[in-house]
Parts: C-alpha cells; structure tokens; sequence
C-alpha cells in the first residue's frame, strides 16, 4: 500500500461538513423573511375592531328608556338620504375628527332591511365620508339594530336590520 | 495504514455539533412562515364579534311579545344568511316563569350553539 493515504477520514469528515453547511444555507434563504405572510392582515384586524366597536358605541342607549342613537339614526332618515349624524358620531368615534391624533379612515355606511312578505334584501345608504370607487382596500363591520318603528318601506314593526360600515385608510 | 493523528478529535466533535446546532435553527426558521400564517389566518376567520353581535340581537328580541317576534326572526335568520353567509337559528320558550333560549350560529368554519335561561 502507498504511504500517504492517511486523509481519508479527513476528506470524508470535510465531504460531511460540507454537506451540513450547504444544506443550512439553503433552509435559510428558503425562508424568505420572519415577517410572516399571515402579518399583513393584522391591519385589517384592527381596522375591524376599530368599526365594530365604534359602531357598538353608537347602539348603546344613554339609558334603558330611550332607543340607542344607532337605532334612532336609521328610524328617522327618510329613504335615500345620507344622515349627517351618524357621519359625525362615527368620525369621532374612530378619531377621523375630534381631538386627539387624527386617523386617515374612509368610511361607506350602509343598513340592510328584509322585504317582508318577498323575503328580498335592500340595502339604503346611510352615510359616507367619501365615493367609494372600487379600488380601496376594505373591511367589513356590522351590527345589528333592533328598531322599533316601521322601517324598510313595511308597515310591520318592531325590525331586526343589520348596519354594514365599510372601512379604509386612504 | 499511516500513523493518523488524532490528537484533536473533540474539535472535530465540537465542529460537528455547531453545525448540527445551525442545521436544526435553519430547520425552526424555515417553518416559522408556515406556522404564522396558520395562526393569522385563524385568527382572522374567527367570528368573534359576529357571534357575539348576533347573541346580542336575539337577546334582545326575546322580550318582543308573539307576533312581532316572527318578523324579527325572519329579519334576523335572512339578512345572517344573505350578509354575513351564516346559518342563524334560535327559538325560545318559557316555562315555570324561566325563559330558556337555543343559538345556533354556522358559517361553515366556526359553529356555535348556546343553550341559556333568564328568569
């Protein structure tokens, strides 16, 4: 045997260090980032939280004899018309106005009535901050109204509705 | 075969465990977008509000007296499924001066039932 074969356990150790190392490197540019895809939608999340509770504010009745302002805003605007007290309420209420820092948020109001005896939906705009054209990137909150009047051009009276207010930063 | 020296075989060892320590931290990195996007995406697809919000209506349209009551169930029960694509149901009933009340809320992902009483 020719002498001078003693690295082979050497060239095998470097052949597996190498290997480890590559490997490593490839799972590592792999992951692209920890900024998780899933992060994204966490504006969203807050933009939502931020509707609904702005929105539950504005059901809530000052006390337990008289209807909330949510409830009384949608009973005495006529069909079609835009109701500028909800649109003042809810800009306060999500810090579009008011004192204090001021958000950039859009917003587009809507309430949805049920046809009674056709079971159809119509939706009647409430109030709007601005045109929605399409290209916002939106979320949905909503809430639910008992009113006690005949709304959604019925005569039948007491009416479940829900309140749809679509949310943006511009 | 040659005399081999291996005066240094622990730092061969130690090599052998850093870059294993490095193989197994690159392998927790790689999954960490996986498991974060998962959670997020739970997260989100929760119905929180919607089932409390829900929860709230029906509550309140319990004291509404009988007739009444039909139209706000089918309010309630139509607009969940045209608007928030959830099958709502509920129906109460009162016995010995208890009202008890069954919610059923479904929108595919999360399910919710609720059965509950008020004096």
């Amino acid at each position: 045997m020719v002498s001078g074969d003693g690295g082979q356990l050497y060239t095998i150790e470097g052949f597996a260090a190498a290997l480890i190392m590559i490997i490593t490197a490839y799972l590592v540019v792999n992951a692209t980032s920890v900024y998780t895809a899933g992060d994204t939608h966490i504006n969203d999340m807050q933009l939502e939280a931020l509707g609904t509770d702005a929105l539950k504010m504005m059901d809530t009745p000052v006390s337990s004899d008289v209807p909330s302002p949510l409830a009384e805003i949608i009973t005495y605007t006529p069909v079609g018309n835009m109701n500028a007290t909800f649109k003042t309420m809810f800009m306060n209420y999500t810090n579009v106005s008011g004192a204090g820092p001021i958000h950039d948020i859009q917003f587009n109001a809507t309430y949805i009535c049920r046809k009674d005896p056709e079971n159809s939906i119509t939706i009647y705009p409430l109030a709007s901050s601005r045109n929605l054209t399409g290209g916002e990137h939106t979320v949905r909150a909503t809430k639910w109204v008992i009113v006690d009047k005949a709304v959604c051009e019925d005569s039948e009276k007491p009416r479940a509705v829900l309140v749809e207010v679509l949310l943006w930063r511009d | 075969m040659a005399r081999l020296n291996d005066d240094a075989q622990w730092i061969v060892l130690m090599g052998f465990l850093v870059s294993f320590s490095f193989f197994f931290l690159a392998l927790v990195i790689n999954q960490a977008t996986v498991v974060g996007q998962t959670t997020a995406e739970s997260v989100i697809e929760f119905p929180k509000n919607d089932i409390r919000d829900v929860r709230h209506v029906i509550g309140e349209s319990v004291r509404i007296p009988y007739p009444e009551n039909v139209t706000v169930y089918n309010d309630i029960t139509l607009l969940s499924m045209n608007r928030k694509s959830a099958v709502v149901d509920y129906r109460n009933f009162t016995l010995d001066n208890t009202t008890y009340i069954q919610i059923h809320y479904n929108n595919e992902v999360t399910e919710y039932n609720e059965y509950n009483w008020t004096p």
